[in-house]
């Protein structure tokens, strides 16, 4: 097992070489860099913006820039300052980081919450009302863009009813109140959860289904058992096996999946400093959240097969 | 044509699919149903939007442009954004899938890695740089960067059914009577392995339909003055529109109706193309088969 992580980890190596390569040439290639958008055409005169690109080493070739970022990366394991403030990137996104891991981390609880009991009871009852109106209304929901709901949310409990906050983290002179923290929390929390619970659901429902329709489930049918102990005591256990792997492959949006709902709500966290960054062509703090999620999306990849391989011991890996 | 009627069966389905026909005949002939141009301005009052009425079905908004009539301008960039890159990733995702799954061996697991690091990009982040430094918003560039971020799973999904297909009784069979390399992955290897990828494409259209939405709310999209569902709701993002809930409510159901008239359709063709159906318990396998949409997808990122 020690072996097999290792062996994949190396694998990622040259994985996250090449990630890092295509973003930056595409960032480098792109038309208007940093300097051209400090002020409107034609604001800055050609001298200013050639001392700026040489200033930050963008008069360079691309590929020179990146080898330059490579090298601080592994001599100092510096990502580099951000165009906008100077400041190091890394502080930059680490600073962001908590609060983007506990919204979409308590949004994923909430979707787990909804899902899973849903998604088993439907699968029991196959072609039920209710497994029908479930699977409709989870469609519904994810036909809709997150930004949009995110806007109608706002409008509703928190314009027209007022029970929640529409924008930010916390109340004026309540920072440190984690109550007033979670208040703001809930609308975000929401959208998120209401626009993934149906693949999370439909994962489940598709493997009680699976698990219901195998052997030992036979088995226990004609032991004489009740159809109750057969879902619970048997068909479960093995069907909530999946969700490990669907757990270990969303680690990823933990980091980076929340753009518009932090944008909407204008939560300051990772997605919301994507947007300003992309919009500034801060490339360094680009680079950085890139990689950050890139790493995450091996790592959970990872995480996931060895979660599933200790959780169900038919699985090994040679 | 049984797994038509089959799909004629299922009826949720078959709402889609009629949904989508409407929606698409409703923006084909759309200057027939209500001749008034999508960035005519009707009426003098500026900056006012009108609630629905018998001249306007769905209100104006704050140009006084009528609702209804950019939303169906709207349906036109919809649907072909949605169509047309789900073509392009489609034919892109099919061959390639195809290839490395008929090649195996050392060319296969360099094709995959491609794609693995292809699916390791924060897609939706690639989206939005691409989007955010290219400087031109043409309806062509929205398609081939949509199109482009898109293939990556199908390629793996085809590659899969390649790769149980390669050895049946049927390909050996061709290739002893002299079928070339070629004839063999298009005429018999691709045809056979299509199913699911047929339904991951439906699937792909309402995605790539959200796609496009969330970049034109964001204005890296559809640039106005040109009329798309998710520049309609940017506009309605301002404050002035606050008392105007028609705009918001207008555009974004119409981006719910047809995506998840895109799912039903696509679950449609799940059942219908279950080809193991009525058979005993084979059913059940192919039921477990996760929805292609099960990834939390990069055009949801929440």
């Amino acid at each position: 097992m020690i072996a097999y992580i290792i062996r994949r980890l190396a694998g990622a190596v040259p994985l996250l070489l090449f990630i890092s390569v295509v973003t930056y040439a595409m960032m480098a290639l792109a038309p208007g860099g940093p300097a051209a958008i400090l002020g409107p055409r034609g604001a800055l005169s050609p001298a200013v913006m050639a001392r700026i690109n040489a200033l930050y080493g963008l008069d360079k070739p691309w590929f020179v820039q990146y080898f330059y970022w490579l090298k601080q990366l592994v001599l100092h394991g510096s990502l580099g300052a951000s165009y906008v403030d100077q400041r190091p990137v890394v502080e930059k996104v680490l600073e962001r980081l908590p609060v983007t891991i506990e919204m979409v981390g308590l949004a994923l609880l909430l979707t787990l919450l909804i899902a899973i009991p849903i998604g088993i009871y439907a699968g029991a009852h196959r072609g039920s009302l209710f497994d029908n109106a479930t699977s409709a209304v989870g469609f519904a929901f994810y036909g809709m863009p997150v930004f949009w709901l995110s806007i109608v949310l706002i409008d509703l409990f928190a314009v027209q009813l007022r029970w929640f906050p529409s924008s930010g983290l916390s109340s004026l002179g309540r920072e440190d109140d984690p109550f007033d923290r979670l208040w703001h929390l809930v609308l975000p929390v929401v959208a998120i959860a209401l626009v993934s619970f149906v693949s999370w659901m439909r994962y489940q429902r598709s493997s009680i289904i699976e698990a219901m329709s195998s052997a030992y489930i036979r088995t226990a049918r004609s032991k004489g058992l009740t159809e109750r102990d057969v879902l619970v005591r048997h068909a479960l256990r093995n069907a909530l096996l999946p969700i490990i792997t669907l757990l270990g492959l969303s680690l990823p949006t933990l980091v980076g999946g929340a753009y518009f709902v932090e944008y909407v709500f204008s939560i300051p966290g990772v997605g919301y400093l994507t947007f300003t960054s992309i919009f500034a062509r801060d490339y360094p703090t680009l680079m950085a959240i890139t990689m950050l999620t890139a790493v995450l999306i091996v790592l959970g990849n990872l995480l996931a097969d060895v979660a599933y391989a200790i959780a169900d011991p038919r699985i090994r890996y040679g | 044509m049984r797994q038509f009627r089959r799909f004629l069966r299922e009826r949720s389905a078959l709402a889609g699919g009629l949904f989508i026909a409407l929606i698409l005949l409703a923006a084909l002939l759309g200057p027939l149903i209500d001749p008034t141009q999508p960035d005519v301005i009707s009426h003098p009052l500026l900056g006012l939007p009108q609630p629905p009425s018998f001249a306007h079905w769905f209100g104006t908004d704050l140009l006084g442009r009528d609702e209804f009539v950019r939303t169906l301008y709207g349906a036109r960039v919809s649907l072909l954004v949605g169509a047309a890159a789900m073509a392009l990733s489609f034919t892109i995702g099919v061959l390639y899938g195809a290839i490395a799954g008929f090649a195996g061996g050392f060319v296969d697991s360099l094709m995959m890695r491609f794609v693995d690091a292809m699916l390791s990009f924060p897609t939706f982040f690639l989206l939005l740089i691409i989007s955010a430094l290219t400087n031109h918003f043409s309806l062509s560039i929205i398609i081939v960067i949509i199109g482009l971020t898109a293939w990556p799973g199908l390629a793996r999904l085809v590659r899969a059914e390649v790769l149980s297909l390669r050895d049946r009784d049927f390909v050996e069979a061709a290739r002893a009577l002299g079928a070339s390399p070629a004839r063999l992955v298009t005429r018999h290897l691709i045809p056979n392995a299509l199913a699911p990828v047929v339904v991951a494409a439906a699937f792909a259209i309402g995605d790539n339909i959200l796609a496009e939405s969330s970049l034109s709310f964001f204005g890296l999209g559809v640039q106005p003055p040109q009329a798309s569902w998710g520049n309609m709701l940017q506009d309605a993002l301002t404050p002035q529109a606050e008392a105007a809930p028609w705009m918001v409510l207008v555009p974004g159901l119409a981006i719910v109706a047809t995506v998840l008239a895109f799912s039903l359709i696509a679950d449609g063709i799940r059942v219908a193309l279950d080809t193991s159906i009525g058979q005993q318990g084979a059913a059940e396998t192919l039921e477990v088969e996760p929805p292609p949409s099960v990834m939390p997808s990069a055009a949801r990122s929440a």
